[in-house]
C-alpha cells in the first residue's frame, strides 16, 4: 500500500527507474569515486604534492612514481589527483550558477512571454549566443584584470543560455494549467506564482541541464587552459595536457596519457549518467 | 519580390543584436580592456607626453564617442591597422579567412553528412544491435576531448611514433596534392569530435520523424525502405538539420579552427584571433567579433529562407 503510493510521485518513479538504468548506477558510481577523490584533495588528504620538483625527469612509472615524472620530474599521478579538484571546483560553481540563472531567467521570460522583460531577454540570451566563446573568455579575463575567476565567470555567462531557452518553453507551457490559474485566482502575488508554483516544476529540466553544463563546463576548462585562458594557480588536466605537448614530441607519454584518460573516463561517465537521468526523468523523451 | 521585403525586414530586426554583441565586446575589449599607453610611450615621458599618446589613442574622448567609431569601422569594414603587425586588418583577414574555410569545410560536411547517414541507420535499426553500436560509439565520441583527439592523430598518423604519413604541422600549400597532405589529419579530428554530437543529435530527430503518422501510413502502404526513410523521413526532417547546420556555420570558422590552427600552426583566422587575444591586438579582436555577429544574423536571415524553400506551408510573414 505504502509502496504503490510512494511510486506515484515523479521523483520516485524517477529513482525506481533510475536504480534499475545498470549503465547509469554504474557511471553514477564512477562520478561518485571521482567526488571522493576531489574530496580528498580539499581535505588535504592526497594530492597534495602536486607542485614538488623532486624526482628525476621522466622517471618511469613505478612504486615511488606511480605513473612516472614529467619534464621537470613532477609525480604524475599526484598531479592527476589534484587536477581532480581542479575539474570539480569548476565543474560544480559554473553548472550550479549557471542553472541558478537560467532558470531565473527563463522562468521570468516564459511568465512575462511577449512582454518586455522576455524581449530583452531573448535579445540578451540572441547577444551572448552570438558572441565566440573563446573571444568572451578572453575579452573578460582582460576587463576583470587577471581575476582567477574570470573563466568561471565566462562560463556561467555564456552556459545560462540553452538551460533558460528550455525553461522559457515549459513555463509558458506551465502557466496555462488550472493550478496555477486556481493560484491566480485566489489572488497569489505574481512573486509567488512563479517561484512557489510554476518554477518547482521545472526542476527536473534544470537537473538535467545541471549535469550536461557540468561536463560542458570541465571539457571547456580543459581547452581553455591549455590556450592558456583558462586555470592559472594550480594544475588541471589541461595544462598537463599543455605540458606534455612538448614531451610527447621526446617520446614520453605517460603525462598525456594519465591527464587524458582522468579526463575521458570522468566526462564519458557524467555523459552516461546525464543520460540515465534524462531517461528515468523524461518520460517522452525518446530512447532506445 | 517578397522574399526581398522579408529579408530586410528581418535584417532590420537583426540590428539590436549586432548593437548588443559590439556593445558587450566594446566595453569588455575596449573600454575595460587593457591600457595601450605604456606599450607606446618611452622611458620617463612627461605627462604631457602621455596626454598626448591617450589622445592618440581616443582614451580622452566620451564613451559613446569611441563606441560610434567602432560601429564605423564595422560598416566600412575598415578596422585600421593590426598592433603588433601593423598590417591593415582588412587584408590580414581577406588572407587568412579562404585558408581556414579551405581547412574546417572538409571536416564540416563530412561530419554532418556522415552524422545524418549513421543516424538514419540507427533510427532504422531502433533498440537492434546497430542503433545501440552507433549509439555507444557517439557517447564515447562525444566523452574525447577535442584536445586529446587532436594529440593523438598527431601522434599517430603524423608523427614518427606513430605511422609518420603527413606532416606534423604547418600549412605549405601550393597545389591540391599539398592541401590533401595538410588537411587530413586536421579533418579527420573534426570529423571524430563532432561525429558523436551530429549522429546523436539527427538520430533524435529521426525517430521522432518515424513515430508520424504518414511514415507508419507509407509504411503500411509497402514503400521500400530507401525511399521511406530519404522521401518520407529525411525531407520531413530538414528543418531542425538545417538550422543545426545552419546555426554551426559563424563559430565554425572562428571558434572550431581556433584550436586546430594554433595547434598545427595553419595561418588561418583561427591562429590570427589567438595570436590577437594574447597579445591584446584589439584591432584585430574587434574585426572578429563584429564579423563574427555580422555573420550570425546574416545565418538567421538565411535560416528562415531555407525553411521557406524546404517546407512551403511556413509563410515569411
Amino acid at each position: 500500500m505504502n509502496r504503490s503510493r510512494e511510486r506515484t510521485s515523479l521523483w520516485a518513479k524517477a529513482w525506481y527507474k533510475l536504480r534499475r538504468d545498470r549503465i547509469g548506477m554504474i557511471s553514477l558510481g564512477v562520478v561518485l569515486l571521482y567526488f571522493v577523490v576531489a574530496l580528498g584533495v580539499w581535505l588535504g588528504l592526497w594530492g597534495q604534492g602536486w607542485s614538488q620538483v623532486e624526482g628525476p625527469m621522466w622517471a618511469p612509472p613505478g612504486p615511488k612514481y606511480w605513473l612516472g615524472t614529467n619534464i621537470i620530474g613532477q609525480d604524475i599521478f599526484e598531479r592527476a589527483l589534484y587536477s581532480t579538484r581542479t575539474a570539480f571546483d569548476v565543474g560544480l560553481v559554473v553548472a550550479v550558477l549557471s542553472t541558478l540563472l537560467g532558470g531565473l531567467m527563463g522562468g521570468l521570460a516564459g511568465y512575462f512571454s511577449n512582454r518586455w522583460a522576455d524581449e530583452l531577454i531573448l535579445w540578451l540570451m540572441g547577444v551572448l549566443d552570438a558572441i565566440p566563446f573563446y573571444l568572451f573568455v578572453a575579452a573578460l579575463a582582460y576587463a576583470l584584470q587577471g581575476n582567477p575567476y574570470a573563466m568561471h565567470i565566462a562560463m556561467i555567462a555564456t552556459f545560462w543560455t540553452t538551460t533558460a531557452r528550455l525553461v522559457r518553453g515549459e513555463v509558458i507551457k506551465l502557466k496555462q494549467f488550472e493550478f496555477v490559474e486556481a493560484a491566480r485566482a485566489i489572488g497569489l502575488p505574481r512573486r509567488l506564482i512563479l517561484f512557489r508554483h510554476i518554477l518547482p516544476n521545472t526542476f527536473h529540466i534544470l537537473l538535467v541541464q545541471a549535469t550536461i553544463v557540468f561536463v560542458g563546463a570541465i571539457k571547456s576548462e580543459v581547452i581553455l587552459s591549455f590556450l592558456g585562458l583558462g586555470v592559472t594557480d594550480g594544475v588541471s588536466w589541461g595544462l598537463m595536457i599543455a605540458e606534455s605537448t612538448q614531451e610527447v614530441q621526446a617520446g614520453h607519454f605517460s603525462n598525456f596519457v594519465t591527464a587524458s584518460s582522468f579526463l575521458f573516463v570522468l566526462v564519458m561517465a557524467f555523459n552516461l549518467f546525464a543520460d540515465a537521468l534524462q531517461d528515468a526523468l523524461d518520460p517522452r523523451k525518446v530512447s532506445a | 519580390m517578397e522574399m526581398l521585403q522579408y529579408a530586410l525586414r528581418k535584417l532590420i530586426t537583426g540590428i539590436p543584436l549586432i548593437l548588443g554583441v559590439t556593445l558587450i565586446s566594446f566595453l569588455l575589449m575596449v573600454y575595460f580592456g587593457p591600457d595601450k599607453t605604456y606599450d607606446l610611450i618611452g622611458k620617463n615621458a612627461t605627462p604631457e607626453q602621455i596626454a598626448e599618446i591617450r589622445h592618440q589613442l581616443g582614451y580622452d574622448r566620451p564613451f559613446l564617442t569611441r563606441y560610434l567609431e567602432y560601429l564605423k569601422e564595422l560598416v566600412t569594414l575598415d578596422f585600421g591597422y593590426s598592433d603588433s603587425t601593423g598590417e591593415r586588418v582588412s587584408s590580414i583577414l581577406k588572407r587568412t579567412i579562404p585558408i581556414s574555410l579551405a581547412l574546417v569545410l572538409p571536416g564540416f560536411v563530412l561530419g554532418n553528412l556522415l552524422g545524418i547517414a549513421l543516424a538514419l541507420a540507427a533510427a532504422w535499426y531502433r533498440g537492434r544491435w546497430l542503433d545501440k553500436l552507433i549509439m555507444g560509439g557517439s557517447v564515447v565520441g562525444m566523452s574525447v576531448s577535442f584536445l586529446i583527439v587532436i594529440i593523438a592523430f598527431q601522434i599517430l598518423l603524423s608523427s614518427n611514433y606513430g605511422l609518420g604519413w603527413f606532416p606534423v604541422r604547418g600549412w605549405n600549400v601550393y597545389d591540391f596534392g599539398d592541401y590533401l597532405r595538410y588537411v587530413t589529419v586536421p579533418t579527420l579530428a573534426t570529423v571524430f569530435v563532432a561525429l558523436g554530437y551530429n549522429t546523436r543529435f539527427y538520430r533524435a530527430v529521426f525517430v521522432e520523424e518515424m513515430g508520424r503518422d504518414h511514415v507508419r501510413t507509407a509504411r503500411a502502404f509497402g514503400t521500400p525502405p530507401a525511399e521511406l526513410l530519404f522521401k518520407h523521413v529525411l525531407k520531413n526532417a530538414l528543418i531542425p538539420i538545417i538550422t543545426r547546420i545552419m546555426f554551426s556555420i559563424p563559430f565554425v570558422v572562428i571558434s572550431g579552427a581556433l584550436l586546430i590552427e594554433s595547434y598545427f600552426g595553419i595561418p588561418g583566422v583561427g591562429l590570427v584571433t589567438y595570436d590577437a587575444i594574447t597579445t591584446g591586438d584589439q584591432p584585430v579582436l574587434k574585426a572578429v567579433v563584429g564579423l563574427t555577429a555580422a555573420l550570425f544574423v546574416l545565418v538567421l536571415i538565411l535560416n528562415d529562407i531555407l525553411y521557406k524553400v524546404v517546407d512551403p506551408r511556413v509563410s515569411l510573414k
